[in-house]
């Protein structure tokens, strides 16, 4: 079997006891030795559900129906066991949060050398490496992983994984959680594997991820696998294709279709935006000012501005604030913070910074240790998206939240469907919400929140996470609904680009404190500040520094 | 320094010392037990008293249960009058509820110094690593231990999504009708967790079926049998200083 590929499916097919349809398949799909591969598809397509059928997960812990074969280096996954398994597929889950294994952050890199009995020095000395790697300080060995932020769970579970030295890895959405300079770092680490080592990717963020893996694969409407071949072709070939299906396509990749669709064609389909001003550089004079004018259009449209309903008057405000997260220490000293009416705000920091605890803090939600806040009660969508949940259906959950705003029960019908129509989730109407995907889960927990407009201030913590490109285009609009209804929203991201967006202002969060406040057009381009405080630059940047340059 | 005695040694220490507790009915006896254990607690671990007196408080109302049934259903408890019958406490039956209250506040303070004085994960590890605990079972206590703190965590978040749906702030501490509508939500957290964990070790090879190494399980020293012999060597030494007394 030396020749045989890293992993292969034949025509699989999943169906969940009691589904009506098959969560996906029959697809057929491989990875190569060596190869790194993104698979994308819309949210609730049955991605996860095809990952763990690789080493048998499904059907022998998680009960379901699975036709068709699967194999692993050429031997069929049925022979052995998902534990006897792990020695040649790292895998890593959506929910990192949920599935640590160890007390402390050094057990839980060495729990899966340990399971392979591997030598104590020889893990030892692993450990060592791989919290290098993913930048983690050697003494947070014996740091207590309960006590970790949402992303540095991430970054230790990113650690546990690539500690393996499996010849395949296997990952669901690595880096949701976070911050841009981080995520960067560690998808190139996960996709630079040595000799014959294999890594299969699932991501909505899929940006970064364009330049650095070999092939893209992608889940269609009908649950079956296309093999897209190379990423620069891929993102060209089949743009019209992965929009419709709300797949999300990186900035580049829109605005080389944005110029197709004017009859400008790029040399050379960019897959990242400095091959796209390249590109834009090297067309003949005649075509780059209409190009130009394309370009200008794109950048305004993926930048927001002030709305129109924006005011002076506040919403809510923090005085001199010591904010600090349930039953945590002091996180955030002497914040200062206002928000006004038809205000929209992006707050962006580094993993740990306090983002999450200065937004509840903002909403009202989080006792301050110090200082004071004015202004009523604010609402907010959290990270984890099923703490929302109380119905026992998705229908019921979004009419629960419009009878909440005051809509009387006659009126609610139209509006509830409407709703469940706008977030694309009336065909799981009846689901459970328990039984959604993690990019469906978080389009009901907006539209629970975003339904009757009944909150003056919003804050959204992480809401792109797990949402593909349709859902992210929905929030987008949401939110700029909701600023020009005059509600003020309060956005917690990593995703830079979404900020800069769909918020008019930034705050960025470092050091204890409040390190800049100003327009996101102005704090999203100081590269300085952005280094100082961990994050990266926005996709758009090099495309709106070409801009400037070219001003006609 | 108690802390950084082997988990194992110091469980069969305190085992033996909870043995002695319950088999000898000598209120002097528990008296010297009780002084030990605070005198390990707050002279070697430099707890503070308070907190070895709050400690006491629980186990204090369990055995005023013990002494309370004493004094009222004497005829059940001939054996324990009996020994009582011998000791300085006036009236048998009231000497017996002194001594299974006495027994009481001894036994919870002996497991108090263990639990105090033990590193959770250190405890498992030896376990497994020297008493062949299950990985399995030993994970899931891992888990388990993870859990408790996420789930004051997940509670809170449910009360506050249901306080927005309500447009008030939650109360500072739910009231029984809220405190009994979140057992379910929170029961299938707990399941929804557990399995997922399940998942997630079993999918890095808990259980392959080859025996598995346990990194930095605690090794066992000489200081660790020294402290055995003194643990067992005090236990003859306060008996027979109890019965010295009048």
């Amino acid at each position: 079997m030396a020749d045989a590929p890293a992993a292969r499916w034949r025509d699989v097919g999943v169906r969940y006891p009691y589904a009506d349809a098959p969560a996906v398949g029959p697809a057929s799909l491989t990875v190569g030795r060596g190869e790194r591969v993104l698979l994308v598809g819309a949210s609730g397509s049955g991605k996860s559900t095809l990952l763990a059928t690789l080493t048998g997960l499904i059907p022998h812990t998680i009960p379901a129906e699975v036709t068709g074969k699967v194999e692993l280096r050429g031997e069929n996954v049925a022979t052995r066991t998902p534990a006897q398994w792990s020695a040649d597929v790292g895998q890593m889950f959506q929910n990192p949060e949920q599935t640590l294994c160890g007390m402390t952050v050094g057990d839980e890199v060495a729990f899966a050398l340990e399971n392979q009995a591997l030598p104590a020095e020889e893990i030892e000395t692993r450990i060592g490496w791989a919290l290098a790697q993913v930048g983690l300080p050697e003494n947070w060995r014996s740091r207590r992983t309960m006590q970790l932020s949402g992303g540095e769970k991430q970054l230790v579970a990113l650690a546990a994984l690539i500690a393996q030295h499996t010849p395949l890895l296997v990952v669901d959405e690595p880096t949701a959680h976070l911050a841009p300079a981080a995520a960067t770092h560690l998808r190139r680490l996960l996709l630079d594997r040595p000799g014959d080592a294999a890594v299969l990717i699932v991501d909505h963020r899929v940006d970064d991820l364009a330049g650095l893996v070999d092939r893209v694969a992608l889940i269609d409407a009908d649950g079956s696998a296309v093999d897209g071949g190379a990423p620069r072709a891929f993102f060209r070939a089949h743009h019209d294709r992965l929009a419709a299906l709300g797949i999300a396509i990186p900035p580049p990749a829109a605005l080389d279709a944005a110029l197709r669709a004017d009859g400008i064609v790029l040399a050379e389909a960019p897959l990242t935006m400095e091959d796209a001003v390249a590109g834009l550089e090297a067309l003949p004079p005649g075509e780059k000012a209409a190009a130009r004018e394309i370009a200008s259009a794109f950048a305004t449209a993926h930048q927001a501005r002030q709305s129109a309903s924006a005011s002076t008057e506040f919403v809510a405000a923090l005085e001199n604030a010591s904010c600090a997260p349930l039953f945590g220490p002091t996180v955030l000293r002497d914040v200062s913070l206002a928000v006004r009416r038809g205000e929209t705000i992006a707050i962006v920091g580094r993993n740990g910074a306090g983002k999450s605890t200065l937004a509840a803090s903002l909403a009202g939600l989080l006792r301050l240790k110090a200082g004071r806040r004015t202004g009523p009660m604010g609402a907010i969508s959290f990270q984890n998206p099923e703490n929302q949940f109380l119905a026992g259906s998705v229908r019921e959950e979004v009419r629960d939240a419009w009878l909440a705003a005051g809509t009387d029960a006659a009126a609610a019908g139209a509006k509830v469907e409407s709703t469940l129509a706008q977030w694309r989730l009336s065909e799981l109407a009846a689901a459970h919400p328990f039984e959604l995907s993690q990019g469906q889960k978080r389009r009901l927990s907006l539209a629970i929140i975003t339904a009757g407009g009944r909150w003056p201030l919003l804050v959204l913590d992480e809401p792109t996470a797990g949402l593909d490109g349709a859902g992210r285009a929905a929030l987008e609009a949401e939110i700029r609904s909701l600023a020009a209804a005059g509600h003020a929203v309060a956005l917690v991201t990593h995703d830079l680009d979404f900020a800069l967006a769909s918020c008019a202002r930034t705050v960025v969060v470092d050091g204890g404190g409040i390190a800049a406040d100003g327009p996101s057009g102005a704090i999203l381009r100081d590269r300085a500040l952005l280094e100082r405080s961990g994050l990266a630059a926005p996709a758009l940047l090099p495309l709106l520094d070409f801009l400037e340059e070219n001003r006609c | 320094m108690l802390s950084r005695v082997h988990p194992l040694a110091k469980l069969v220490a305190c085992i033996v010392w909870l043995a002695a507790s319950i088999l000898i009915f000598s209120a002097p006896f528990q008296l010297a037990i009780i002084a030990s254990a605070v005198a390990a607690l707050v002279l070697i671990e430099r707890r503070s008293p308070l907190l070895v007196l709050a400690l006491m408080v629980p186990f204090a109302l369990f055995g005023f249960g013990f002494l309370t049934t004493s004094v009222l259903f004497r005829q059940e408890s001939d054996f324990a009058l009996q020994m009582a019958g011998e000791t300085p406490f006036g009236r048998e039956a009231f000497s017996a509820g002194v001594v299974l209250f006495l027994r009481a506040i001894a036994c919870g303070l002996v497991s108090a110094v263990f639990a105090l004085t033990t590193d959770a994960g250190q405890f498992i590890k030896a376990l497994m690593a020297d008493w062949r605990l299950s990985p399995r079972i030993g994970y899931a206590l891992f888990s388990a231990m993870q859990f408790v703190p996420d789930l004051a965590a997940e509670a809170q978040q449910i009360r506050l999504a249901r306080a927005m749906r309500r447009g008030r702030p939650p109360r500072r501490i739910p009231d029984p009708l809220e405190t009994a509508s979140l057992i379910v939500p929170l029961l299938a957290y707990a399941i929804r967790r557990a399995s997922r964990a399940a998942i997630a070790m079993e999918a890095r090879g808990l259980d392959a079926g080859i025996s598995r190494t346990v990194l930095g399980a605690p090794l066992l020293h000489r200081r660790d049998i020294a402290f055995l012999g003194i643990a067992f060597a005090l236990l003859p030494a306060l008996w027979w200083v109890s019965r010295l007394t009048p």
